[in-house]
């Protein structure tokens, strides 16, 4: 078979787009803080942005997780269960008096076992990432109303719930928790052989796998780490609203996973930055709340963000076809 | 552009079209007239002069990278020309999109079957085309349809069964009998028996020339001599892009269409140098795993150990259990005197062993990403500092094997899919260089490459040799492991069924004893 010769048609190099594409997402979320600034009194008050911080930090944080996940070409559909799923019990742990240090690090500890079961059920026993991430989904949620009885769980530990309240450097300590989870993550994907490898098996695992590379182990880490970082949110959501309820993030997985597209993360894997989806989650955020600030019906809130998924992912084809 | 306005009718007068196609045996039925396509400044096709007569069987012959699959894809509208002239029936046609070629009659026939693997072969053939009735599907009466067409041709298919249960030799003809049905006056066969086997090609073969006594022209293309001196009635070689010449199949020779082919002797490819040989690094007794039995075979030092035979014959299968890809059942591995295990890719590679596999696309290289991340992918963890990678080891080591192997490209920073198939080869060979290894096994290391690079890559294994590396060469294309093979191994059907020195046999025993003859 002849491959054809195509070398002089080369796109330029890739990364210098990535930085253009992240930049454009970075002006279109000031262009949406600067429309806003202008169209209400109130969106450019202190007390709006912290509000507007506190609501895309847990979407940004999840949404990072789901980034490892995406750039292996899975998926993770189980976050938002495992955010409402950790909700429940670390507000357990806590009303039966185990420590606060203590509650974060069991929590933390379920979410890291519900992604090794996701690594466990995709490498292992074959199952497609949809369908393994699907299941924890609905049985999480199971399992949380079990354990409530369907109701909520009360924390009235004071120094956990004011947590998420706290400001630090006048900053949302929410917003400081999105950078304490970003700066090792870039490290991660970025800089570290681990993240090329995350790259090297969303690309072709045949390829990766005869180069050296754990293969498997890869897509354990990869679900390990989406299952921890959600399992932190659900500590943040708890702290945030002080109760544990397995309801809770009903639907946070598309949002996360929008964000990580809105990001420029390529569901086909092997795309991706960790910068990318922390930009889409603050997108979305301010979008929800401008619509608020407006006094735009909630419902349109749904149709806005889906437009816009729809427009920026098309840009980012048009993009790519270009290069 | 003249073509442009018949394009625009083609739908009200399809048959009009066809009409037109009869034209009388052996004159000109379709006419390339300075036919040219440039990619970028790389001339894929110079400009070609070609004509093909009215039900003929005309060859195409030419190495990896000489512009038959350039030529094919012009002609059945994959790809659009950059100058030239393309006649259909005496008139200049445009030939811009797939449906215009098959709506005209052109058809073509790939060596990899595209076909959709989970619909019945029925639906396969009407596909795209399928027989309704008030905007149903006539299911039944297709699936009759083609068992009729099937009986009619002489294979014994079930038009009912689903694609994936069928041979890839049968799923061949599969495609051709669809091309058939189709009204197609002008049929491009690619490589069609690559993957086939004996007989399969045999029934090929029959189903050919049973269409030319229908009046088709057939066009095919092919590497293997013996095919084209049994089919063809004219053979026209192609060369670097350029049209050499067309000779009548009777006053031609073997000797002849090599010469044209690749324009220069056998020993400018083939770099051999004296090299003394060394210790054994290998030595395997007896080992089984899937799709191979009881192979025995060591590996010196300073020597290319050739591994012959055709296509699914074992020769992958074995050296993926080799590499502890796939699990083997039984026999020993020997490394350097010692008897060992060989778990995983890992330990084969923490031992010394290096792996060029087979498809560059599927096994070779992660396409969407940088050549620089390909070639250092397993080497990173050397140039890590703990965790993180020292940036500039990695650029210094990618730019090295870049330049060290020529690799034609701007920065490492381009993606491996936008190179042609000779500089991505370079690249998976690259990986496995800076890697470094006792023992590197290429597995068709020249397809899809030129023979500018091929030339260059042998003399790479020359060089790999003399610092004491030994090399398990696998090609299914003889003269490459009959040159440079020390010693060359024959598999069929999972078995060595033969070893023999340098030039100890000759190439008609060599292929026989492949093909079992």
């Amino acid at each position: 078979m002849t491959v054809t010769p195509a070398e002089t048609v080369a796109p330029p190099p890739r990364k210098r787009m990535n930085i253009l594409f992240s930049l454009t997402l970075i002006g279109l979320l000031l262009f949406l803080w600067l429309a806003l600034a202008f169209a209400t009194d109130s969106f450019w008050t202190s007390l709006n942005i912290s509000n507007l911080l506190r609501q895309g930090s847990m979407t940004a944080i999840l949404a990072l997780g789901q980034t490892f996940v995406i750039i292996t070409a899975g998926i993770d559909l189980s976050v938002g269960a495992i955010v409402g799923f950790a909700g429940v019990i670390i507000a357990w742990l806590l009303q039966a008096g185990v420590p606060v240090w203590a509650s974060i690090i069991i929590t933390l500890l379920f979410g890291t076992a519900i992604g090794a079961f996701h690594g466990f059920g995709i490498v292992r026993m074959g199952l497609p990432p949809f369908i393994i991430t699907l299941a924890t989904l609905t049985s999480l949620r199971g399992i949380g109303l079990l354990i409530t009885n369907g109701s909520s769980i009360n924390i009235t530990n004071e120094a956990f719930s004011n947590f998420a309240r706290a400001d630090f450097l006048g900053v949302p300590s929410l917003f400081w928790m999105v950078i304490i989870m970003a700066v090792p993550a870039f490290v991660f994907l970025h800089l570290s052989r681990w993240g090329r490898y995350l790259f090297a098996v969303g690309s072709n695992p045949e390829a990766a796998r005869l180069s050296g590379v754990n293969v498997k182990g890869m897509i354990y880490l990869a679900y390990i780490l989406s299952g921890t970082f959600a399992a932190f949110v659900g500590v943040l959501l708890a702290s945030r609203i002080a109760i544990g309820n397995a309801t809770q993030a009903d639907g946070w997985e598309l949002q996360a996973i929008a964000s990580t597209v809105i990001g420029g993360t390529s569901l086909f894997g092997a795309v991706g930055t960790a910068y990318g989806p922390l930009i889409g989650a603050f997108i979305l955020a301010t979008i929800n709340n401008g619509a608020n600030l407006l006094n735009l019906n909630s419902f349109w809130q749904r149709v806005i963000t889906g437009v816009l998924i729809i427009l920026i992912v098309y840009f980012d084809q048009l993009r790519r076809r270009r290069s | 552009m003249a073509g442009l306005e018949e394009v625009s009718h083609r739908h009200d007068d399809s048959a009009a079209l066809k009409e037109a196609n009869r034209v009388p045996p052996g004159s000109p039925i379709l006419e390339l007239k300075a036919l040219q396509k440039n990619y970028g400044s790389v001339q894929a096709l110079k400009p070609a002069t070609l004509t093909f007569l009215a039900g003929e069987i005309h060859a195409i012959v030419g190495e990896n990278g000489a512009g038959k699959s350039t030529l094919i894809k012009l002609l059945t509208g994959v790809i659009s020309r950059t100058s030239g002239e393309i006649a259909w029936c005496g008139k200049p046609v445009a030939l811009a999109t797939p449906n215009e070629a098959i709506e005209r009659g052109i058809n073509a026939v790939h060596q990899e079957v595209v076909l959709c693997q989970h619909l019945t072969v029925a639906a396969n053939m009407f596909l795209g085309d399928e027989v309704n009735r008030f905007g149903l599907m006539r299911k039944k009466q297709m699936e009759k349809m083609a068992q009729t067409v099937l009986n009619d041709l002489g294979f014994g298919l079930p038009a009912a069964a689903p694609l994936n249960s069928l041979t890839i030799g049968q799923q061949q003809l599969v495609a051709t009998a669809r091309a058939a049905m189709r009204g197609t006056q002008f049929l491009i066969f690619d490589e069609p028996t690559a993957y086939l086997t004996r007989q399969e090609s045999a029934q090929l073969f029959k189903l050919i020339r049973r269409l030319q006594a229908e009046g088709v022209t057939i066009v095919y293309i092919s590497h293997r001599m013996e095919e084209v001196f049994e089919l063809a009635d004219r053979v026209s070689v192609l060369r670097d892009g350029t049209h050499v010449g067309t000779r009548l199949i009777g006053e031609t020779s073997d000797e002849e269409l090599i010469q044209m082919m690749i324009n220069r002797s056998i020993e400018q490819i083939y770099h051999k140098e004296e090299i003394p040989i060394g210790e054994t690094i290998l030595d395997v007794r007896g080992l089984s795993g899937p799709g191979f039995e009881d192979i025995s075979l060591t590996v010196k030092a300073g020597q290319i150990v050739g591994l012959y035979g055709l296509i699914g014959a074992g020769r992958s299968e074995f050296v993926l259990g080799l590499y502890g890809r796939e699990k083997t059942t039984s026999g020993e591995i020997h490394w350097m005197g010692n008897k060992t295990e060989i778990k995983n890719e890992r330990s084969a590679m923490a031992l010394g062993i290096a792996l060029a596999p087979e498809s560059r696309r599927d096994q070779g290289l992660c396409l969407n990403q940088s050549i620089g991340l390909n070639i250092n992918l397993p080497v990173f963890q050397r140039l890590s500092m703990g965790p993180v990678i020292n940036r500039g080891k990695e650029a210094a080591n990618a730019n090295k094997q870049i330049r060290d192997l020529s690799i034609k490209t701007p920065t490492r920073h381009v993606a491996a899919s936008s190179m042609s198939g000779g500089n991505q080869q370079k690249v998976v060979i690259g990986k496995w260089l800076s890697h470094g290894a006792k023992l590197f096994i290429f597995d068709e290391p020249t397809v899809g490459v030129d023979v500018g690079t091929k030339a260059e890559i042998y003399r790479l294994f020359a060089t790999l040799l003399k610092e004491g590396a030994g090399i398990i060469l696998i090609s299914s294309y003889l003269p490459e492991v009959y040159e440079l093979a020390d010693r060359l191994h024959v598999f069929r059907s999972g078995q060595l069924v033969a070893s023999h020195d340098f030039h100890a046999a000759s190439h008609e025993e060599v292929l026989g004893e492949a093909i079992g003859a």
